[in-house]
């Protein structure tokens, strides 16, 4: 079981009793209420004399469930490798390793491409965070956080600062500066903090916001100048290992998926989930939007990748083959979205044709299991982080 | 004793409310068929192909990571 950020975040009067205590911040149809753990008790009973027991909850969330999967069903008209037949098969391609990034000491868990195509940030499991110049290899900053695993970093999108956390269950922002010789250690700014490892994090459209998800089954959504909380998102009931944030400018959504099997969309504004989807067999490692924006993508422990279209409301495709037994880890469409790279725990990445749902290529080289995939944001290039404790670069 | 079993209820009773509330959300919304949704990916697929270039190889001179480099000069 996960314990969850919202139990006992501040300490005063009870609304409801008056007495001073722990208490507990939630949410009725979006009002807040900060009600004493007891309170919030009877509350939850006088629904119980209502006439409503667990039973009658349950039954009620089957048959919705139910009527939930028929409504779905209903527009399943065709799928969408009969659709693709007509698009033309692609070429072979030519993706070989164009460069081998060296110098983390230990699995490399994470990686991000900074906006300006060129550069890139990689975290690894020894703690230290390295930015790299992938034209040139060289190592431009280097920061050393008190904690191991650090499983996640992002780059601001402005380029002048990059995220990171992991086991320390907070995520910390670091402005980079030209000057070499300046301890970036010294700069750092503790923005997020959460009762469990950080498992992503992301800057919105802006360097001001950083969006987080966790192990302790919740997402939060924080302002990097003050640290301060300006929503979490409630529903996963197990570890949530991936987000994504909706690609258009105007796109107020994120996908997250979780140990529980769902991938979940949310509305940042509101914390509300707005969709959720239960196919996968077992974790969800990575979501990640297609470019477009109405469909995403997810890599799982049960060796399949799965692809859902946001306004059908359902699954429309499975990457999946006998001969792929091992997780994928990591996924990311290139640019155009017709192609879905995936890495694996069996040390490759299959690439995928998204609309006809075969395999089109097997990139080799890692020498270990992949973490991390990324494409450049021009498209020019994919980069693959691996616990072989190195980067590659595939163009 | 009494308490913890009352809170065991309670907390799963306000989950399955919330459970039921969610579901009866998500069951509200405007869904498009599969057929329409498809045609909609393969079109942004076909607009944005010949600008991909893992698919579509740019020319060596452009693509800064298939350049080569010469580390020597001959003098």
């Amino acid at each position: 079981m996960c314990d969850q950020t919202f139990v006992a975040a501040t300490f005063g009067p009870c609304e409801s009793c008056g007495n001073a205590s722990p208490l507990m911040n939630i949410y009725i149809k979006t009002d807040p209420i900060n009600y004493c753990s007891f309170c919030v008790e009877m509350m939850a009973c006088e629904g119980l004399q209502r006439g409503e027991t667990l039973a009658t909850l349950k039954t009620e969330s089957q048959s919705l469930k139910k009527r939930l999967d028929e409504e779905r069903n209903k527009l399943n008209d065709v799928e969408l490798h009969q659709v693709a037949e007509k698009v033309e098969v692609l070429g072979a391609l030519s993706i070989k390793t164009k460069r081998v990034l060296k110098g983390h000491g230990n699995k490399v868990l994470c990686m991000d491409w900074c906006k300006d195509k060129r550069r890139l940030v990689s975290s690894s499991q020894d703690g230290k965070v390295i930015v790299w110049d992938a034209f040139t290899l060289n190592k431009e900053h280097g920061v050393t956080l008190p904690c191991t695993w650090v499983m996640a970093c992002a780059y601001a999108p402005s380029g002048c600062a990059v995220a990171c956390g992991g086991l320390d269950n907070k995520c910390s922002v670091f402005p980079l500066s030209l000057d070499k010789n300046e301890n970036l250690s010294a700069k750092k700014k503790s923005v997020a903090m959460h009762t469990n490892y950080l498992s992503g994090c992301t800057f919105t459209n802006s360097d001001m916001q950083i969006l987080t998800s966790s192990g302790d089954g919740t997402c939060a959504l924080w302002d990097v100048e003050s640290g301060q909380l300006l929503q979490s998102f409630h529903g996963h009931t197990a570890d949530v290992l991936s987000l994504d944030l909706a690609p258009s400018e105007t796109g107020n959504t994120f996908v997250s998926g979780g140990c529980d099997k769902k991938a979940n969309v949310w509305d940042m504004r509101s914390g509300q989930n707005i969709q959720s989807f239960e196919n996968h067999e077992s974790d969800i490692n990575c979501v990640k939007y297609y470019p477009s924006g109405d469909a995403f993508a997810s890599a799982s422990d049960d060796a399949t990748c799965r692809f859902y279209d946001l306004r059908a409301d359902r699954e429309v495709a499975v990457y999946q083959k006998d001969s792929v037994i091992f997780g994928a880890s990591s996924v990311d469409f290139s640019m155009s979205g017709r192609l879905l790279f995936a890495g694996y725990n069996d040390y490759t990445i299959n690439v995928w044709d998204v609309l006809k749902g075969s395999r089109v290529s097997i990139l080799y080289g890692h020498e270990n299991r992949i973490s991390r995939v990324r494409v450049s944001p021009d498209g020019t290039a994919l980069c693959s982080a691996s616990w072989d404790n190195t980067l590659r670069i595939w163009a | 004793m009494k308490d913890s079993i009352a809170n065991n209820s309670t907390a799963s009773i306000s989950q399955a409310r919330k459970a039921v509330e969610q579901l009866k959300m998500e069951a509200c919304m405007d869904r498009i068929k599969v057929s329409k949704a498809a045609a909609d990916l393969m079109a942004y697929c076909d607009a944005h192909i010949r600008e991909d270039p893992l698919i579509m190889p740019v020319p060596a001179s452009e693509n800064p990571f298939r350049e080569k480099k010469f580390f020597c000069t001959i003098l």
